[in-house]
């Protein structure tokens, strides 16, 4: 009894679903994000989220976004764009590259772009990042200003894009301070702020004063550690995060998502596009370092100079940051 | 909880499932007023994203509910017999990774034969997890409600642990497992679309478990220890802690059962975060269902629908994805106060 009641729900759900599927016809640029977390991050998805909005400013483009956390629902929205014959989509992370890859055989048309993806695979490309160049940078600055002589990570979890930019942050540590003590947490976890305040205050508490995080929105913990904290410093990652805490910030490494989603748009868009791996690094400017410039009175006297020639050198490929990123 | 079906209150019932849902989406419509977004289009989009089309009802909204539906009749079976399972989490994690684990090494085993290894592996997986809180309850009376939930947060450890150790990819960088085999592969039910036989499966498991509960001596037992443990045992022909610990158990292989298949039709690999919450909103799912097995399905669906329609409200019309989880949060609260107030 109850059981025919659920098949004619069913049934009258089934019917409900024969109408013609929407097509698209219009022959605008279309471009689709999908985010694995909260655009809402004021880092790494969110970054990504204002260069979407930039292709639309820039170029025109007819725009979308989706935030997708599980691996069904990015494959869903993979699938999904393309469908709607969208001509680029960009998985903003590595965890893209498999269900990108199943996708991309049965929609040629669309070019999928992966943020620190793992290989280049027909219309599948990934985007890499060699943030190390600037974290190295940025690793100087703390390997100068700690008092303690301790300085502290914290990651949202151990995966390669995060790896390359601590081993960054370490070797430029130690190019200034070879004896510096380092301190790693990962959170496992890119949302939990809690978590991070936690780690953060668990460092400070055992004389960390200089703290740097790669964890998005758990990192916005760090932040609010370091405010309570006297005499911490942070280094931001990602986005330019000096706002979070002007008095505590004294530099960022900064990925500027919108540039790099902006110049392979641009590409695809002019149609002069062959696939090819997509590397930035400090020599872009799409990978730099953002001083904050409120702190820069606490900077002794030729440090900026080190930090430029540093710069200067990486660019040149003379000096060799450790970390190799992937191809 | 629901006790046993009474004719006058099906029509009831039907209308208490349907409440939820209603008040979920006037919210959800005051909801965007407010944010000073249009009704219209969103609406419009949630429903193309639900049922728009074929491709829409049948590749988003079904693979949604294949593991909701799996998970609320694994809740609705210990539940029948009064045994409360809220660690759906960690069996569907232990059979996801039973599951993977297995199906990593089929690759020379045709699909006819590496598919039902897959599955076993899945409700072997729920099975062992949820074994401790049934020997816990049993032996000392310890409620399965607290030893359930805190393994979910194991379950969450060691699949971090399975892809970052002993079940990492090959290049063993990303915390994810490599593929499984392609033969370990639940195939898709038709071409281009990405409903899999696990939905299938899941619709035989709820005729099943309805068939089950409601015609055997089996059921009659568990649905009697359920609704009336003292005069259960009054009767001195029913093995109360038995009859309650083998549901548990199987609720727990049932959840793990919803792993495996997520794993072997959905993802194809292990991922650290394969589960965004199913074993949670699948209580929800179940008592939506009125722990009927055929009304369960029917919840599952529906909330799947719900969803795939949340996920084009964003796509097509730029919701933010926080009104589409205050949306289901409102269902399943709804859900839980009108399952509450005609216990």
């Amino acid at each position: 009894m109850t059981l025919r009641r659920a098949l004619v729900l069913v049934a009258l759900l089934l019917g409900a679903c024969h109408r013609s599927p929407v097509h698209a016809t219009s022959n605008a640029f279309k471009v689709a994000l999908i985010t694995p977390g909260s655009i809402a991050d004021a880092a790494w998805n969110a970054g990504a989220y204002q260069g979407l909005q930039q292709i639309k400013d820039s170029l025109g483009a007819a725009i979308s976004n989706i935030e997708a956390h599980t691996p069904a629902e990015q494959e869903e929205a993979l699938r999904s764009y393309a469908a709607q014959g969208y001509r680029l989509v960009f998985g903003h992370g590595y965890e893209f590259q498999q269900p990108a890859e199943r996708v991309s055989r049965d929609y040629p048309n669309t070019i999928f772009i992966i943020t620190s993806g793992q290989r280049l695979s027909g219309n599948v490309i990934p985007l890499v990042f060699r943030i190390h160049e600037a974290t190295y940078l940025a690793g100087m600055l703390a390997g100068v200003m700690t008092r303690t002589g301790k300085i502290g990570f914290i990651g949202g979890m151990e995966l390669p894009p995060i790896k390359l930019g601590l081993d960054g942050w370490i070797q430029g540590a130690r190019a200034v301070r070879p004896d510096v003590q380092i301190r790693i947490t990962y959170l496992n976890s890119f949302d939990d702020a809690a978590a991070g305040k936690e780690a953060a205050l668990a460092m400070i508490r055992i004389g960390v004063d200089q703290l740097h995080h790669n964890a998005d929105a758990a990192g916005l913990g760090v932040f609010s550690a370091a405010r309570e904290s006297p005499g911490v410093l942070v280094y931001g990652a990602n986005g330019d995060q000096k706002s979070l805490a002007p008095d505590r910030v004294v530099a960022s490494a900064v990925v500027d998502l919108p540039r790099a989603l902006l110049v392979v748009s641009r590409e695809i868009q002019h149609g002069a596009f062959t696939p090819h791996a997509e590397s930035f690094g400090l020599g872009s400017g799409v990978i730099r370092l953002a001083v904050n410039p409120e702190l820069e009175r606490l900077w002794p006297t030729g440090l900026a100079e080190r930090i430029k020639a540093a710069s200067d050198s990486i660019i040149a490929g003379t000096l060799k940051v450790a970390g190799q990123a992937p191809r | 909880m629901s006790g046993t079906a009474l004719a006058p209150d099906r029509t009831r019932s039907l209308l208490q499932a349907t409440v939820p849902l209603g008040l979920g989406l006037l919210v959800l419509a005051g909801f965007l007023v407010l944010a000073g977004f249009p009704v219209m289009p969103a609406v419009n989009a949630l429903w193309r994203g639900a049922f728009g089309s074929w491709y829409a009802f049948s590749s988003a909204a079904l693979v949604h509910a294949t593991p909701l539906i799996i998970l609320g009749l694994a809740f609705t079976l210990g539940s029948k017999a009064g045994a409360i399972n809220v660690g759906m989490e960690g069996q569907f994690a232990a059979g996801a990774i039973a599951a993977t684990w297995v199906g990593l090494h089929l690759g020379a085993l045709p699909a006819m034969v590496a598919i039902p290894i897959v599955l076993a592996a899945g409700l072997l997986g729920g099975a062992v997890w949820i074994t401790a809180p049934v020997i816990l309850r049993i032996k000392f009376g310890i409620t399965e409600v607290i030893s359930t939930l805190l393994l979910n947060f194991v379950g969450y450890a060691a699949v971090s642990y399975a892809v970052t150790g002993p079940l990492q990819e090959s290049g063993r960088t990303y915390p994810q497992s490599d593929a499984i085999a392609a033969s370990a592969r639940l195939p898709q039910l038709s071409h281009g679309s990405r409903l899999h036989l696990g939905f299938v499966l899941a619709l035989v498991t709820a005729a099943l478990l309805s068939v089950l509960l409601r015609r055997t001596t089996w059921g009659f037992r568990l649905r009697a220890v359920g609704a009336g443990p003292r005069a259960a045992a009054l009767t001195g022909r029913i093995p109360l802690t038995k009859v309650a610990g083998v549901a548990l158990l199987w609720s727990g292989a049932l959840a793990g059962l919803g792993g495996a298949v997520e794993v072997s039709g959905v993802s194809y690999a292990l991922f650290q975060n394969l589960s965004p919450g199913y074993g949670f909103t699948a209580i929800a799912v179940a008592l939506l269902g009125r722990e009927r097995p055929m009304l369960v399905l029917v919840a599952g669906v529906l909330f799947g629908a719900l969803e795939a329609g949340a996920g084009a409200m964003q796509r097509d019309a730029g919701i933010p994805a926080v009104a589409v989880q205050v949306v289901e949060a409102v269902v399943i609260i709804t859900a839980l106060l009108t399952a509450r107030r005609s216990a």
